[in-house]
This record gives C-alpha cells, sequence and structure tokens, in this order.
C-alpha cells in the first residue's frame, strides 16, 4: 500500500493507522516518504519564508482551503528547526482580552482535530493548565482572566490553594514559603502536545498536496521593484514571485529589512530545559507568574521547564548557567521534594518580542510582502489559526478580521493590543 | 554569565547591570511627527550583528554607559559613559 | 568472598577488610568499602541491572562508568543513580528500575514480540482514531516511561554554592590532564582539576603494570601542588560564554554540609583532557546481559576484582582490546577467541540464552564461525568527548581514518584540549601534551599571547559502526533499523532523525550513541558522514541536580524597624515584592473605623523615597512628571504623575520641598527602583549638564502615616519645633522637626486616607521608637494600628487610584483621570508626545461605581458587559465601605458609559449580574476633602 499518484503530481499520503502499521509490520514493506524533495523552481505564486508550524499550517491551509498549491516553503534548516522545535509545547487559550480569547481559543479547537485531519498523531494532551497567583495582583488578574474567559465560552475558572493540591499534590501550597501559593487559574482544556509531530504532520500534508518544502535554502535577499515584492534570492537560486510571507521567528527583522520593511521587534533568547524521566507525577501543567517558570511533565517521564526571556537581546542559543540556577530554584520553592531531580539538557530559541504581547500579522507597506512575526513566547499554540488566517488573506487579498488587531499599522496609529493591560502585574 | 565591561568597574558579571536599549536618538519633541515618535518608541534595527546599546550598572557604579555588542557571539568592544 | 570476586588486583580500589550491607530489590548482600553498587552486586553474581525502556530486554552491564546505560537504579528514595559510578554505603536500599512486576519477570517484555510493529516514531501512526480515547492511549503508554520514582516525602536537602576565579581550570584527572596541572602550577597559575571519577588517574587506574607506575608517580605530586585544587568525584557540566564554568562537587563535602555543591568558576583557561569514551559496536544481539565494552571489562577486572564472566570472546580494533584479552586471561577467564577486527574479522551476532534473564550464550563471527561463550568483549572504536569544546564554539572534525571526530577550529584563546581527546600515543606522549598545553595554558592566562600546541597525532583505526542490525540508543532502544526506517520516511537529517527516533536524547545524550547514529544515518541516506555533522552538544555535559542548580534557594525579604511589633501584636502578613508588611491586626474593617472616628497609625516604610538636590530639580520634576513644580515653594508638597514616553502612567506619588535645594520624592513601593533608574536615565543621558543628584533613602527612613481627627493633638504631644496649627501647617505642605526626641524627622501632610493626617518619616534606626512613643501618647486617644487592608478601603472611599490596579499597561493619565493634571504648557516633559494627542473619547474611563443593592460586593475584576456579553470595562477596585455601609468600587468603562448617572451591569462569579451607577466624582466619602483641611 503505497501512496497514490495524481496527475497534477499530488499524491494522498499513505494513511496511518492501527491496521496499517499492522500490515506493514506483517510484510515488513517500509514507509513512503513523509515529503519530498524537490528542485527549485524559477517561480512560484506564494514563497513563505520559514518552515515551522506558522509557515507549514499557512501553506497547508492554502491548499486545503484554497487549493492554492504552487507554494514553496524554504527554511535555511531542517523542518521545525527553529522555536516550533525547540518551545515547550504547552496550549491553552486562556488569555486577558475577548479578543485574545477568540483567536488562541480558535487555535485550540483547531489542534482538537488536528490528529484526525493530519492523518498524523499529534498527541494533544488536554491535562489541564493550572497558573499560580502568588500575591492579590496576581490573583485579581487570575479572576480577571477567568471573567473574560467565561464570557467567550472558554473553561476557566480561579480556585483556591486546597483544589490546587487536589490537582498537583507535589505543590507545597503551605504558607510558610517564600511566596505562598493564594490560588490559581484552572483552564481545563489546556494541555500540552508533542511539538515536532504538529510541525512533522502539516509538512506531510502540504507535501502531498503539492507545495514544494525547501529545507537547507536560505533566503538572501529580496527584491522589491515599483511598492512590489517581484523576487526572492536564495541559495539555491531566484525564485520570481509575487507574494512572500515572513513566518519566520528570531529572523523576522532580518528577512523583513531585506524588503525594507521596519518592524517594532527586539529578539530575546528564550531557553528551557529538561530532566532525566522519572514515573508519572505532575499531572497537570502548573504555570508561576512570579516565580516566572513553567512545568510539564511528558509522557517519556521528563519534566520539562520554561521560564521568561533572557534579560538582554540576542541571537545566541547557547544558554546560560544562571537560567537553569534561577529556574531550578524556582521549582524547588514550588516542588520542594524533586530536589534529587536531574536537569538533562538545556537550550534556547529565538522570541521576537513586540511592545504589546501581541503578534504582528498581515500587510506591510510593500505590497506582496505578508508577516506573521512578533510572536514571542507565545507563537506555538496559534499556529494552527494564523496559518488559517494568513491564507485567507493570501488567498482572498482581505485581512480576516480575527487578526485584525494584530496589523502592523497599530503602532503608528498608537494603537497597541490589550493583551499588554496585564504586562505590569505579570503575564 | 557574561562579563561587561564598565568603563568605572572594571568587568563584572552581567546580573549587576540592566539593558537598557538599543542607541536610539531622541527626536526633537517639539518637531516630531507622530508617526516619527511612533517609529522611536516601537522601532528598533535589531541586527544580529554588532548593535550599540546602552546599560546601567544597577547594583554598582549606577552610572548608565554605551557599548558596541555582537548580538550573535556576545563580544564585546568597550564602550563610553553616558550615551 | 564468592565465586565472582577475584584474588587481589594490583590496581584495586576496594577495602577487603571492610564489608558492607546492602538490599537488591529487598534481597539482602554484601560488597566491599570501595565497590561501586554495581561492581558489589556483580562481585554477588548479579548479572541483570534493568531492563530496556521499549522492549524491555534484560540489561546488563555495558561500559561500567558513570555513562552506563543499562545500570540506574534507585537508591533510597533518590532516583535515576549510576549504579557503575555510586559508591557503595552500608545500609543503601538500591533497586532497579522500570521492571513490573519484577526485574526477572517482566509483563512488558510483550513488547519485544510486537517489535517488528513498534518501530521507532509507531505512535505518530496510529492512536489517532477515536479520538476521546487518547487520555486512556496516554495512560498506558507513560506506564511505560522509565526512570525511578521521585517521592513526594522526599526532603530538600542542603545544597550551596561557591564560586571560584582560577588561572587554569583543567577538565580530566587522567594522564594529560594530571601532567596538564602540574605544568600549570609549576609555571605559577593557580590551578582546579576536576575529575568525573571517584580518584585520579583515568585509564591508567585499571591499566597494566606500566600505567600503574606512570599514575604511582603522577598522582601524588598533583594531590601534594600548593596551587592545585583537587576535586573528585565531580564534573564539569557547562562552559559557558566567557569562561564562566559549572562544576558540580558530589564528594569531599563536609558530613553534616551540603548533599552537593555547585561551583562557579570563572577561569582564565579552560583545559579539556576528557580522554575518549569507548564506542559499542552495532550488532544483533549487542545489548544482550554479558556483551560489554573492553574498558568495562578492565575496570571491572582490575579496580574491583570482579569475574565478569567464564568464557570470554574478544572483539578487538585496538591496543585497549588486546590489553583487555591479557587481562581476562590473568583473571583466569577462557578467552576461547580474539577476533582481531583490524584483520578484517568481526562480530555479527550474539545469541542470547533461554529466560527471561537471558545473557549471552554464543557467538557468531562474520565468517560465520560460532563460539560458546557466556561474555563477549568488544573494543571497536573510540570517541572523543567534544562536548565542552563544543560549547566553546568550536566545530569538530570528522577524521575519517583515525574513526573519530576530532577538535577542530572555532576554539576561543581560553580553552584548549590535551591529552587524548586530542589525539592517540603512548602514556609519556599523552603526559608530554598535557604538560606542553598545561603551560600554554598558564602563560595565556597570565596575558601571553596566545601561541599554538604541537597537537597529537591520530594513528589510523578501523571505521567500525555496525555489522548488522542492532541496538544503537540503549536507554532509548533505538535500533539501527529504526534509523534506516526513519531515513526512508524522510527524516534524513542528524536533527530530523534524532527527534523522530528519539535516538541520543536519554540520558547519554549522545556520548555512546552519536557516532553510531550518524554512521548509520549516512549509510541509510547515501551521504557523507563528515557532511552529516553531529547534533549540538548543550550543557549540562552530566546531569545535575536542581537541588545543586538551586543552592540554598536565599530569596532575601525586607522588614521595616517595627516589625517585631507588628508581630508582637497579630499582625496577618502580607508579602509585597520584597517586603513584608502588615495586612491587618485582625479586623481590618475596625481599623478602617479607628481612622474615620479616632486615630489610626500606619507603618509605611515600603514607600520608595528618593532624596534630591540641586539647583535644577524643578526641571527634572517638570520632566518626569506630567504636572508643573517650577512654583513648588519650599515646604510645599505636590502629588504627581509619572508616564513612560509611551504616555502609559506607571508611577506616581507626593514630592515636597524640603528646602532651596532639597527634595523629597515618593514613589509606590513597587516603582522605587524603576523610578530612580528613571531619574537617572534623564539626568545622565539626556540632560548631563542639569545639576542635580539624587539619594536613594527609602530604607533610610521609617515612615509613619498618623490619620485620623485625633492626629494632630497626638503629635501636638510628641513633636517640638512645629507649629502643628491648620494655619502654621497646613495641607500640603511639609515641615522639619523633632519627634519624640528624634532630630532630623520630616512630617507632611497629605491625603491618601482622606482625613486628617501626617506623614512622619524618621531616620530609620529610631523608627520603632517613635512608633512606640506614639501609642504610649495616643492611648487615651484611642490610637490603633491599621494595615494595608484597612487603607486599601480609606483611599478606595476617598477614590484615590493605586497604580498598576485601577491602571495597566495600557491606561494613558486622561483615562484614569488625570487629564486635569497634565501641563502640555510645559515644552518637554516624557510622555508628552502621546499625551497631547490622547483624546478623552479614545480610552476606557477611570469611574467611581456604586452598586444599586446595598450588600452586593462585587469581586475586583468583574466585567462590565452590555448587550449580554459584550466587554464594556471591568471592576477594578471594589470593598465594603464601613463608612457608608455599602460597597465602593472604581472601574475602568468605555467612554460612552462613563457619564454620571449611567447604569452598568457586572458580571458576578456565579454567573449572575449586578448594577450599579456611575458616580459623579471618584470620592464616595467627603468629596469635597474638608475633613483633610481642618
Amino acid at each position: 500500500m503505497g501512496s497514490e499518484r495524481r496527475g497534477d503530481g499530488r499524491r494522498r499520503p499513505a494513511r496511518y493507522s492501527a491496521l496499517t502499521l499492522l500490515r506493514r509490520g506483517l510484510t515488513a514493506s517500509p514507509w513512503p516518504r513523509s515529503w519530498q524533495a524537490h528542485e527549485l523552481k524559477p517561480s512560484y505564486d506564494v514563497v513563505i519564508v520559514g518552515a515551522g508550524v506558522h509557515g507549514l499550517a499557512a501553506a497547508y491551509y492554502l491548499a486545503v482551503n484554497h487549493g492554492i498549491t504552487d507554494v514553496a516553503v524554504l527554511d535555511k534548516g531542517y523542518i521545525g528547526g527553529g522555536g516550533s522545535g525547540r518551545n515547550t509545547a504547552i496550549l491553552r487559550s486562556n488569555y486577558l482580552t475577548p479578543e485574545g480569547v477568540r483567536f488562541y481559543q480558535r487555535s485550540l479547537t483547531l489542534y482538537q482535530d488536528l490528529a484526525a485531519q493530519l492523518n498524523f498523531n499529534v498527541m494533544f494532551s488536554r491535562r489541564g493548565h493550572l497558573t499560580l497567583a502568588h500575591t492579590d495582583a496576581s490573583l485579581r488578574t487570575m479572576r480577571w482572566r477567568a471573567e473574560v474567559n467565561k464570557l467567550q465560552h472558554v473553561d476557566s475558572e480561579v480556585i483556591g490553594p486546597e483544589e490546587v493540591k487536589r490537582l498537583a499534590p507535589y505543590l507545597d501550597v503551605t504558607s510558610r514559603v517564600r511566596y505562598p501559593i493564594l490560588g490559581a487559574l484552572y483552564h481545563p482544556p489546556g494541555g500540552i502536545i508533542r511539538h515536532d509531530a504538529v510541525n512533522w504532520g502539516y509538512a506531510r500534508g502540504a507535501d502531498a498536496r503539492g507545495v514544494h518544502i525547501h529545507q537547507d535554502t536560505e533566503v538572501l535577499g529580496i527584491d522589491v521593484g515599483a511598492g512590489r515584492v517581484q523576487r526572492v534570492r536564495t541559495s539555491r537560486g531566484d525564485i520570481a514571485t509575487p507574494v512572500v510571507l515572513n513566518c519566520t521567528a528570531g529572523w523576522a527583522t532580518t528577512i523583513a529589512d531585506m524588503a525594507g520593511v521596519g518592524l517594532p521587534i527586539i529578539t530575546h533568547p528564550l531557553q528551557a530545559a529538561v530532566t532525566e524521566p522519572v514515573k508519572m507525577f505532575l499531572h497537570t501543567v502548573v504555570v508561576s507568574g512570579s516565580l516566572h517558570v513553567y512545568v510539564s511533565q511528558t509522557d517519556r517521564g521528563e519534566l520539562v521547564f520554561g521560564a521568561s526571556v533572557d534579560p538582554y537581546p540576542s541571537y545566541s542559543t547557547r544558554g546560560s548557567l544562571e537560567f537553569i540556577e534561577e529556574l531550578a530554584g524556582h521549582v524547588l520553592e514550588l516542588m520542594p521534594s524533586i530536589a534529587r531531580l536531574r536537569l538533562l539538557r538545556q537550550w534556547a530559541g529565538l522570541c521576537d518580542m513586540t511592545p504589546d504581547y501581541s503578534p504582528i500579522m498581515g500587510v506591510t507597506p510593500v505590497d506582496g510582502f505578508l508577516v506573521d512575526v512578533g510572536w514571542g513566547t507565545y507563537g506555538f499554540k496559534a499556529g494552527p489559526v494564523s496559518g488559517e488566517a494568513m491564507a485567507e488573506l493570501v488567498a482572498t487579498g482581505k485581512t480576516p478580521e480575527l487578526i485584525a488587531p494584530f496589523a502592523l499599522s497599530r503602532f503608528g496609529a498608537g494603537a497597541l493590543v490589550g493583551e499588554k493591560g496585564a504586562a505590569s502585574v505579570g503575564h | 554569565m557574561i562579563l561587561i565591561p564598565c568603563p568605572h568597574c572594571g568587568p563584572r558579571n552581567s546580573s549587576e547591570f540592566r539593558h537598557a536599549g538599543e542607541v536610539k536618538p531622541r527626536p526633537d519633541v517639539g518637531t516630531v511627527t507622530p508617526q516619527e515618535w511612533r517609529d522611536y518608541l516601537y522601532t528598533r534595527r535589531n541586527p544580529a550583528g554588532w548593535t550599540t546599546e546602552t546599560w546601567y550598572h544597577a547594583s554598582g557604579c549606577r552610572r548608565f554607559f554605551t557599548l558596541t555588542r555582537h548580538t550573535v557571539t556576545n563580544a564585546i568592544r568597550s564602550g563610553e559613559a553616558g550615551r | 568472598m564468592t565465586g565472582y570476586r577475584l584474588p587481589e588486583r594490583p590496581g584495586e580500589v576496594i577495602d577487603r577488610g571492610t564489608a558492607l550491607t546492602f538490599t537488591w530489590n529487598g534481597r539482602p548482600c554484601t560488597g566491599l568499602a570501595g565497590d561501586t553498587i554495581v561492581s558489589a552486586l556483580m562481585a554477588g553474581g548479579v548479572r541483570v541491572f534493568s531492563r530496556s525502556f521499549k522492549y524491555h530486554r534484560p540489561r546488563g552491564v555495558l561500559t561500567a562508568s558513570f555513562h552506563d546505560p543499562n545500570c540506574t537504579v534507585q537508591v533510597d528514595d533518590e532516583p535515576n543513580v549510576r549504579g557503575a559510578h555510586r559508591l557503595l554505603a552500608g545500609g543503601m536500599s538500591v533497586c532497579s528500575q522500570n521492571t513490573w512486576p519484577s526485574l526477572r519477570f517482566d509483563v512488558k517484555a510483550a513488547n519485544r514480540f510486537a517489535g517488528r510493529f513498534l518501530t521507532a516514531g509507531f505512535y505518530y501512526k496510529t492512536f489517532i482514531h477515536p479520538q476521546p480515547l487518547w487520555p486512556a492511549y496516554e495512560r498506558v503508554l507513560s506506564r511505560f516511561a522509565s526512570g525511578g520514582v521521585a517521592s513526594p516525602h522526599a526532603g530538600h536537602g542542603y545544597y550551596d554554592k561557591r564560586y571560584a576565579h582560577v588561572d587554569v581550570l583543567v577538565a580530566g584527572g587522567g594522564p594529560a590532564g594530571m601532567a596538564a596541572a602540574l605544568a600549570a602550577a609549576e609555571a605559577g597559575a593557580d590551578v582546579l582539576l576536576v575529575e568525573e571519577e571517584q580518584h585520579l588517574g583515568g585509564h591508567l587506574r585499571w591499566g597494566g603494570a606500566a600505567d600503574l607506575a606512570a599514575l604511582a608517580d603522577l598522582r601524588p605530586r598533583v594531590l601534594a601542588h600548593p596551587r592545585i585544587e583537587v576535586l573528585p568525584d565531580s564534573v564539569v557540566a557547562g562552559r559557558y560564554d566567557d569562561n564562566w564554568i559549572a562544576v558540580l562537587q558530589r564528594r569531599g563535602l563536609p558530613a553534616a554540609g551540603p548533599v552537593e555543591r555547585l561551583l562557579k568558576v570563572r577561569a582564565a583557561v579552560l583545559v579539556v583532557a576528557a580522554g575518549l569514551i569507548e564506542r559499542p559496536l552495532v550488532f544483533e544481539g549487542n545489548d544482550l546481559p554479558g556483551v560489554m565494552l573492553g574498558t568495562a571489562a578492565r575496570r571491572l577486572i582490575n579496580l574491583y576484582a570482579v569475574r565478569v564472566g567464564s568464557r570470554a570472546v574478544v572483539v578487538s580494533a585496538n591496543p585497549e582490546g588486546d590489553a583487555a584479552a591479557a587481562d581476562l586471561r590473568a583473571a583466569g577467564i577462557d578467552v576461547a577467541a580474539v577476533v582481531d577486527a583490524r584483520a578484517g574479522r568481526t562480530v555479527r551476532r550474539a545469541v542470547g540464552g533461554r529466560g527471561p534473564e537471558g545473557g549471552v550464550r554464543a557467538v557468531e563471527l562474520g565468517d560465520g564461525t560460532r563460539i560458546e561463550a557466556d561474555l563477549l568483549v568488544v573494543s571497536t572504536g573510540w570517541t572523543a568527548p567534544t562536548s565542552l569544546l563544543s560549547m566553546a564554539g568550536e566545530r569538530a572534525v570528522w577524521d575519517a581514518a583515525a574513526a573519530r571526530f576530532a577538535p577542530g577550529d572555532g576554539l576561543p584563546d581560553g580553552v584548549l584540549a590535551a591529552g587524548g581527546i586530542v589525539g592517540d600515543g603512548s602514556t609519556a606522549e599523552l603526559i608530554d601534551h598535557g604538560h606542553r598545553v598545561g603551560a600554554e595554558a598558564a602563560a595565556r592566562s597570565a596575558g601571553a599571547a596566545p601561541s599554538p600546541v604541537e597537537p597529537l597525532r591520530r594513528p589510523p583505526h578501523p571505521a567500525l559502526f555496525r555489522t548488522s542490525h542492532g541496538i544503537v540508543d540503549f536507554c532509548e532502544d533505538v535500533s539501527s533499523k529504526d534509523i534506516v526506517a526513519a531515513v526512508a520516511e524522510g527524516y534524513d537529517g542528524a536533527e530530523l532523525a534524532k527527534r523522530f527516533t528519539t535516538a541520543t536524547m536519554g540520558p547519554t545524550q549522545g556520548k555512546l550513541e552519536l557516532v553510531n547514529t550518524i554512521a548509520v544515518l549516512a549509510e541509510a541516506a547515501g551521504r557523507d558522514f563528515a557532511e552529516l555533522g553531529t547534533t549540538t552538544w548543550r550543557p549540562p555535559y552530566a546531569p545535575v541536580s536542581l537541588g545543586a542548580l538551586g543552592g540554598r534557594g536565599f530569596e532575601p525579604t525586607r522588614v521595616s524597624p517595627m516589625h517585631g511589633w507588628h508581630q508582637a501584636h497579630g499582625m496577618v502578613p502580607l508579602v509585597a515584592g520584597q517586603w513584608i508588611r502588615p495586612d491587618h491586626y485582625g479586623d481590618p474593617e475596625q481599623e478602617a473605623r479607628g481612622v474615620r472616628e479616632r486615630v489610626g497609625i500606619i507603618d509605611v516604610t515600603p514607600l520608595g523615597k528618593l532624596e534630591l538636590r540641586g539647583p535644577d530639580v524643578p526641571k527634572l520634576l517638570d520632566t518626569v512628571y506630567i504636572n508643573s513644580w517650577g512654583s513648588l515653594a519650599v515646604g510645599s508638597v505636590r502629588y504627581g504623575v509619572m508616564c513612560a514616553e509611551d504616555g502609559v502612567v506607571f508611577d506616581d506619588g507626593v514630592t515636597g520641598r524640603l528646602g532651596e535645594e532639597r527634595y523629597l520624592m515618593t514613589t509606590t513601593s513597587s516603582g522605587a527602583a524603576a523610578v530612580w533608574e528613571w531619574l537617572e536615565n534623564w539626568l545622565q543621558t539626556v540632560h548631563p549638564e542639569w545639576r542635580v543628584h539624587v539619594v536613594p533613602v527609602t530604607t533610610g527612613y521609617a515612615s509613619i502615616n498618623v490619620a485620623g481627627p485625633a492626629s494632630r493633638r497626638l503629635l501636638e504631644r510628641l513633636v517640638e519645633g512645629v507649629d502643628l496649627s491648620n494655619e502654621a501647617f497646613g495641607y500640603m505642605r511639609v515641615r522639619t522637626g523633632r519627634v519624640a526626641g528624634v532630630d532630623d524627622c520630616l512630617m507632611w501632610r497629605i491625603g491618601f486616607t482622606g482625613e486628617l493626617s501626617f506623614e512622619l518619616h524618621v531616620p530609620a534606626s529610631y523608627g520603632l521608637h517613635v512608633w512606640e512613643a506614639l501609642f504610649e501618647h495616643g492611648a487615651d486617644l484611642g490610637v490603633a494600628p491599621f494595615g494595608v487592608e484597612a487603607q486599601r478601603i480609606l483611599r478606595l472611599e476617598k477614590g484615590h487610584l493605586i497604580v498598576g490596579q485601577d491602571t495597566d499597561g495600557l491606561t494613558r493619565a486622561v483615562s484614569a483621570g488625570l487629564g486635569g493634571l497634565v501641563r502640555l504648557a510645559k515644552p518637554d516633559f516624557a510622555g508628552r508626545p502621546e499625551l497631547a494627542r490622547s483624546r478623552a473619547d479614545e480610552a476606557p474611563h477611570l469611574v467611581a461605581l456604586q452598586p444599586i443593592e446595598q450588600d452586593v460586593v462585587p469581586p475586583e475584576a468583574s466585567q462590565i458587559v452590555t448587550g449580554g456579553r459584550r466587554i464594556a470595562g471591568r471592576v477594578t477596585s471594589s470593598r465594603m465601605s464601613p463608612t457608608l455601609g455599602r460597597a465602593v468600587c472604581l472601574a475602568q468603562v468605555e467612554p460612552g458609559l462613563s457619564a454620571p448617572g449611567t447604569v452598568v451591569t457586572i458580571v458576578l462569579p456565579d454567573g449572575g449580574t449586578a448594577e450599579a451607577t456611575v458616580m459623579p466624582q471618584l470620592a464616595h466619602v467627603d468629596p469635597e476633602g474638608a475633613r483633610l483641611r481642618v
């Protein structure tokens, strides 16, 4: 059972299921490639820069929702090698503003059905998400989020320390600690996902529909003429195209500079770390704003930790010692009994920070040069909805209402987005 | 923990300092247009390379100074006081 | 002594005179002092220590070193102990991990038979439908997660940290490392030598007579040298930018002291002398108990006198393999065959025995020969552990002739490599190379210009990676077939293959398996080994406990001089940033009533305070505040609001003029540091020509607010030198005088609570004295302390906003009802460009709300809606007012709802709603402010 080749160069990918797993196991026949390597064509209808979840989702939805398949996705490295492969894979929609909630909730809805739609198990584990509050200001913000969520029909509520302890028994909820847990925002629909699987699932789905994914292909320049995009120059050749979509993280300003577009973005590393595996004991995602730490446990038994971006901008993914020191100190504040657990590996990705904790999506002053950037520390959870919306923009030429608040022009107009509202009390 | 060469105190651990931003000349408030002001507030060069920026020695001499740093390697060329 | 302990070996580290007892899976066992857990178990005849992650195959010793993937055990309540490295201690309770119901019989081994279906990444292809069952699937999958048990009752333990500044840090205490340390120390450098194993010596320890002689010469000289500090059983965990190096010290700590210690070392020069790690060979059956590396056999025999088997086949491609065969013979073990891989002979398959513990029982060679044996020793390759060099920016190069990676270019001047990691040679050559590198390291640390050190050559070594399909990653149970399948599916680069198969993602993090992974990948993808490169080496080099990284958990707190008094009088603490303050003393509403009716005293020491001196202070104030300050007279106080350059409110406070050129600025408690930096920013970078000095005095003064109708009467009893009458000392004025005998106290009349009040700023060391004096002299007036909660109630009754609560990160001055304060006539001040453009109808407004129903107190953050569910604002502050007997609120609402008299709908937590009226002014109590001005 291979894949069927259709006349237009598209294939239906080999179907994944328990049955086909069994059949191939019995016959010892290999699975076909999830994506092909192609020659770089001299022109494409659409060029997407960045083969992370945003770029791949945009390509997928362009093909599936709009029938646009003459698309190239370029990446200077491997599929999902940037932020999409380095994040702590937490999904949630418990945001502060109504626009934010609507946006992330759409993403969560898409994630829910993604495995079935892509025929690729993305392992979305909806195990619940706890944001701990250690000050009354923070508790107030949790209530703010809960109330906004409830009005948008998103399941969130503020719970007290006893309920927190019931959900995560290893947390120290006594008042003897330096930062006592006063309560938490509990968001049952939140959880974690296998980030690589999402990237691969979208890549496989897009590739099967004729999209060309070009790895190890670096964008070196973007030619603009008469106020619009003309050509993309890459390390493997030039591509003539009327539409370029910037879906990079860390490199957003580098790419935008090529098109002559300035962005209000500053790049900071975001570090993360993982421990050795132990038997499962943490069954929800736990986040603490005051302690700047989030922790979850994978099905493999490892604890995955994240915290805040580095305090100064850089493009280094080398990691720092002070990061893991501070992280460990704060994790042990929350769960003192796991001091003997060992950290196995630390890494970092690059985050493009904007002035209002919200992304930049849509058109720019250069015709045909579109952006889906500025995703800070919250990009992965927005992959599906962003891809869907940017595909619609490319296909119809009209900016979908869902992403209208994130226009680049908002900075020139002084109309920053409301998620900045909570910045002073911890996001 | 990179070393920041404070012009007054010598090289000190970066945790003693606060990064105060890319150097960007403050426009004349009297003549600036709204667009230019917002560009000053929000837009930055953000290079993957050498950049000139201001640091504040918060746990030391408490002076502001500028230096030039390579944002990929964190190599630093020494700087000067003020802006 | 059992049949598995050999007679005395010249280099053994065990103490045959000291027996230790312990348990293994509940069974009593004995070992000797100096044994590791695994060597003691092997001496007792145990051969199987764990079961593999996915297929649950039985596993025995592979490397007999810290990084042995099969020897991870649980010791008491500590999971994931490296059993082949951890020294045995009496009384230990040791258990195998990931084995159910027992090590001997593991039900999950049924996985083995499902192996052909459970290839790497199989879970991406299934469990998709039916979707609602995924949580159940997940629970089953997670049962297979390996690893020990983290107990919820384990104590935190005590860990601490240490800083070290050394000239040369040597990572690795083998012959080259020891020689480098000696050479550097002889040249005058301060040296820290870190060795991962329990003792210095590296491979010399389990070597032949010549090696032991070299060790006997070098080691004592290193230990005795005054400029060398040696840390055994410690590991260099990471090298970070600017040679900031993390060292984990596991031993040599005081008995009642820390469990582990993290050293943070700033080394002028780092010498990496990490030697070589022996690499397993991939072939069918290569993970059976009884298949081990040459170094494993030599360690066990020579260090621990363990009989590792009875009949052995040795596959050798290098002198270490030959020496292993010699050691086996010397230990009386029958060596049935030495298969010389240099001559092209190989092993094809190890055949396992029957039963769940089945170890090796026969070996099939490449030419088809089958040999009965219970031990297969393999020495077919070396891997250079270049992680630390890679962390320093080095790009390793693949030396195809030597079949290993070698240090390449990209190293900064402060990092050098010495010994086996660079190349090969006799012991003398390794020592000589170490000497030369050590001398160069010392020279560089003293400031000399770098000069290159002649590297060791690397003689050719057969390129042996795989002879048939077998296990590539022992931790993750990834076979070479899995990697080939991954390549076929398009995961054909190093990173993609790693992520898809999870090879190199386990506890060994690539040390044993990366090269083989790349080799299999290269072969399957038809690509060049060198071109594929490696995946990136990340810190830590060895796993580091969270306890060691966290250290003592030092989180400072700040308290005022009156803290003890508060505690003694029943305070309920409030954590406010770093400060611990009294939230209340039992009944905040009563405290608030006390202030309105009599007099109350609150400790406001955390208030940010900055003293400003100089002729240009008014210019600074005009710049940072939105209102005007040029006209502030000596002895007067004014309220000010600070905005950032984007017009957003970020702090507020009062500033008083104490003298011609002397002012005191107050800020919010949490904003103190930021405001100070903000002032310095203006003075240093924008207006360096202004003459202003800023001195932070937040903790220089204890601050006490005396509030209530009787406050003046109370203070008259204690204040000298200041006329407190309303005519002489009016509202918003400041005076300096003597209070309770203490000179240089500042007093000002401001009105956060809305009552007649005096805020005292007392030199801090006299704070408690003045505080107690107030109580002593005010008893008949009914004086009582009040805390932060009562203050919140009082200020809310007066409609005073709190920055960060009633305003947020988007609130500009106009929205906060502060538009009247903005003085656009000032040509330049922080926030002016945006404030000049702000329009009242553009952003939410701050209003006071009064719920229509008397006893409804909407919780803070309750949303205000129109049309059923559309959000039009929120309640930012809300309390029951003891003065009015009803709720008082502040809220942010859309401009369209802000007109006085508008009725708004508030959503309550249970989903119900309450109506509230927008009030004409923010103050609910005494809106004219008459009570302040008496």
